[in-house]
């Protein structure tokens, strides 16, 4: 088992964003590899950002743990492209949190900035605070976002979450902002709370609505009530902008009328 | 007195080519065939004499030499510049700025990124499905304008192009040619139009796919209202806009800005490809600035990228919401800027604002504008159409060549981003 912790030194211009895609559990396991990180146009080592502790010994990326301390909240795709081990960050992180994972998990203490496990084909992120915008989305003019794995965001979710998601499942256990699960092909997203206009151009899969949806979009037919682990819910197919092949399911709908 | 014709006039995207000027003693003293924002850009004053500096919170006066010494040492120093603006300039200073990002490792974006950013995003998603002014002014029988207020915003829209236009393959065009107007007030647009659709703020994407599932056949789930508009409203326009010979929407801020933004413009594209099943139909962005188009494609055809460009690494990235200037400047994410022809601290949101005056700020525009009082440095220059000349893009992205009127001492953007230019190759050693 191999242990790493990252401690984010105190920052000159600390509002700038450090782009650090080099932080995954494969990584490390290379002793003679260099790691190197971007803070605006400039270049740097992984210790110019950080206090690196390195302890123990591991032979696949399963067998990593790398711990991020401090404050940090800018830096950016953290666990992009990781495929296994284990990344704990102590408080928030920036944008593109585990974007392409494939494998293993994220655990996030604090909040995550936007585009949290985008176009994530596998593994599994979980987000203690709040995300921001686009959780588990595509990029732009990407056609679709997540495929696989599960996001689970213990707070609240901004804007766009599950924007064009296509496959695994992003649970959110408290309200989603507008247009959640916008342009969704496959997959399921579920939000305990309260979200509005969810699953705009649904084209498939499933949304999972048990607060209100607000500004229900009247391209969903009300297909009657049912239920989900003893919990009525009303059933929708839609979106019928295209051939209504998605559901929703929701407790309680207002529409803009 | 000295008459010139055929002027661009460089104030908003419709790029009006048919502007007369009168010259009397080197200066503008009139235009004709004008409107009057575009008459008011001819005939303005407050033009700033020198190069200014900022030196313990007092203005003074530089030199041109000075002027782009200092900015080349701000720019140089900084980690992450933003370079910002560009839809008050020609294409060929675009072409300058975009290569000084790329050696500067900064980011680039245009006023795109705070009107019609959002278009391009959908259009990414969708496509196009677009054509010239010339198209619309000859064949179309049916216009749409969409969150938008031609009137007051592009004066001569209609005039020239849509509702008061005559049309070569159209009989009596000015009775004939329909006219939709969608907006969430009554306008002096809404006012002239056979249609007008009152929404309520926020409800386009609603009415957008309700009118989709319309055209689909199946309007049967649609309740009798949809963000307050009738249903019996919502079947009648489906029904006008099936049946045209051929349609053209026009959509402005009130669509992209509105809730939900580029799906709310995605919708729109994807509208107007269920109408092409039925008929001929077309959508156009109103883009607000005479070049904001013009930097869209210098930026495309340099980078790839129309807007929001990052050369930190030495490559392009792109990502609007992230690399935009609003979102960089309210998250502080910069440590310098240089602002080329546009007024950002008359537009923007306060903590973007504050970001401007807290860092070291380059200011390159004719005039003296809300900016100036936040800058460190201003550097005057030409006004492109009146005493600089260069490329410009209307709003349909056909390129105008936009001519001078009057000679004056004053360098164009391009001789002076051009000189910063080669004095930061020649420092870096490039
Ligand atoms: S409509 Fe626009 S381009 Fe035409 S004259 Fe007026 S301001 Fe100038």
């Amino acid at each position: 088992m191999m242990r790493v912790i990252l401690e984010v030194k105190e920052q000159l211009k600390p509002n700038l964003p450090i782009e650090a895609e080099c932080i995954t559990p494969k990584n490390f396991l290379d002793p003679e590899r260099e790691f190197h990180v971007w803070k605006g146009n400039k270049e740097l080592d992984l210790t110019d950002i950080f206090h690196v502790r390195k302890d123990g010994n591991a032979k696949s990326a399963e067998q990593v743990e790398i711990t991020i301390r401090g404050d940090s909240s800018h830096i950016k795709r953290v666990g992009e492209y990781m495929d296994g081990g284990k990344i704990i960050i102590e408080h928030d992180i920036g944008m593109h949190c585990g974007n392409f994972m494939s494998g293993g998990l994220i655990e996030i203490r604090g909040n995550a900035d936007s585009w949290l496990g985008r176009e994530m084909h596998g593994g599994k992120i979980i987000c203690h605070g709040n995300a921001m915008d686009y959780a588990g989305s595509g990029y732009r003019g990407e056609k679709k976002g997540m495929r696989g794995g599960l996001i689970e965001i213990m707070g609240n979710a901004g804007d766009f979450a599950g924007e064009t998601l296509a496959g695994g499942e992003i649970i959110i256990h408290g309200n989603a902002g507008d247009m959640p699960g916008v342009d969704i092909k496959d997959g399921r997203l579920t939000i305990m709370g309260d979200c509005s206009r969810p699953c705009g151009n649904m084209a498939g899969g499933e949304c999972r609505v048990f607060g209100t949806a607000y500004d229900m979009l009247p391209t969903f037919r009300n297909e009657g009530p049912t239920t989900i682990d003893d919990v009525t819910v009303t059933r929708f197919s839609g979106d019928y902008t295209s051939r209504g092949l998605g559901t929703i399911y929701v407790v309680n709908c207002k529409y803009m009328d | 007195m000295q008459e010139i014709k055929d002027m661009v006039c460089p104030f908003c995207g419709c790029l009006c080519d048919d502007v007369t000027l009168e010259i009397e003693n080197g200066e503008i003293v009139a235009t004709d065939n004008c409107c009057a924002i575009g008459n008011a850009k001819f005939l303005g004053k407050n033009r700033l004499k020198n190069p200014i500096k900022k030196v313990d919170g007092k203005w003074v006066d530089i030199t041109y030499d000075e002027a782009i010494d200092t900015a080349v040492d701000i720019l140089l120093d900084a980690d992450r510049p933003l370079l910002f603006g560009w839809s008050g300039t020609h294409g060929e200073a675009q072409c300058v700025g975009v290569h000084m990002n790329e050696i500067l490792g900064g980011v680039i974006d245009s006023t795109t990124s705070v009107c019609h950013g959002p278009s391009i995003l959908a259009i990414q998603e969708v496509g196009h499905p677009g054509c010239t002014l010339g198209q619309v002014k000859n064949r179309a029988d049916l216009i749409i304008y969409w969150g938008c207020n031609p009137i007051e915003a592009h004066p001569r829209h209609m005039s020239r192009y849509t509702t008061y236009a005559d049309g070569y393959f159209l009989d009596n065009a000015f009775r004939n040619r329909k006219v939709i107007v969608v907006d969430v007030r009554e306008t002096e647009t809404s006012n002239v139009a056979d249609e007008f659709i009152r929404i309520k703020p926020g409800g386009d994407y609603a009415v957008l796919s309700s009118l989709r599932a319309i055209l689909r056949g199946k309007g049967d789930m649609i309740p009798d209202s949809v963000a307050g508009v009738t249903k019996t409203q919502l079947i009648q326009v489906a029904e006008m806009c099936k049946t045209c010979k051929f349609g053209a929407l026009f959509f402005g801020v009130g669509l992209t800005m509105a809730k939900g933004k580029y799906k709310n413009v995605r919708n729109a594209i994807e509208f107007v490809d269920d109408l092409n099943r039925h008929t001929k139909f077309t959508l156009t962005p109103m883009r607000g600035h005479w070049n904001v188009y013009g930097a869209n494609e210098v930026m495309s055809w340099m980078t790839g990228y129309p807007y929001a460009v990052d050369f930190c690494r030495g490559v392009a990235f792109y990502n609007p919401g992230e690399t935009t200037a609003v979102d960089i400047l309210a998250r502080k994410e910069c440590d310098a800027c240089m602002i080329v022809g546009s007024d950002p601290a008359a537009h923007f949101p306060h903590s973007c604002v504050e970001q401007l005056r807290d860092i070291p700020m380059i200011v390159i525009d004719p005039f003296q504008t809300m900016t100036t009082t936040l800058a460190d440095l201003q550097i005057p220059v030409a006004v492109t159409g009146i005493d600089a000349e260069g490329t410009a893009y209307r709003m349909d992205g056909v390129p105008l060549k936009v001519k001078k009127a009057i000679d004056s001492d004053y360098p164009s953007d391009t001789e002076i981003l051009t000189r910063i230019y080669d004095i930061m190759l020649e420092v870096k050693g490039l």
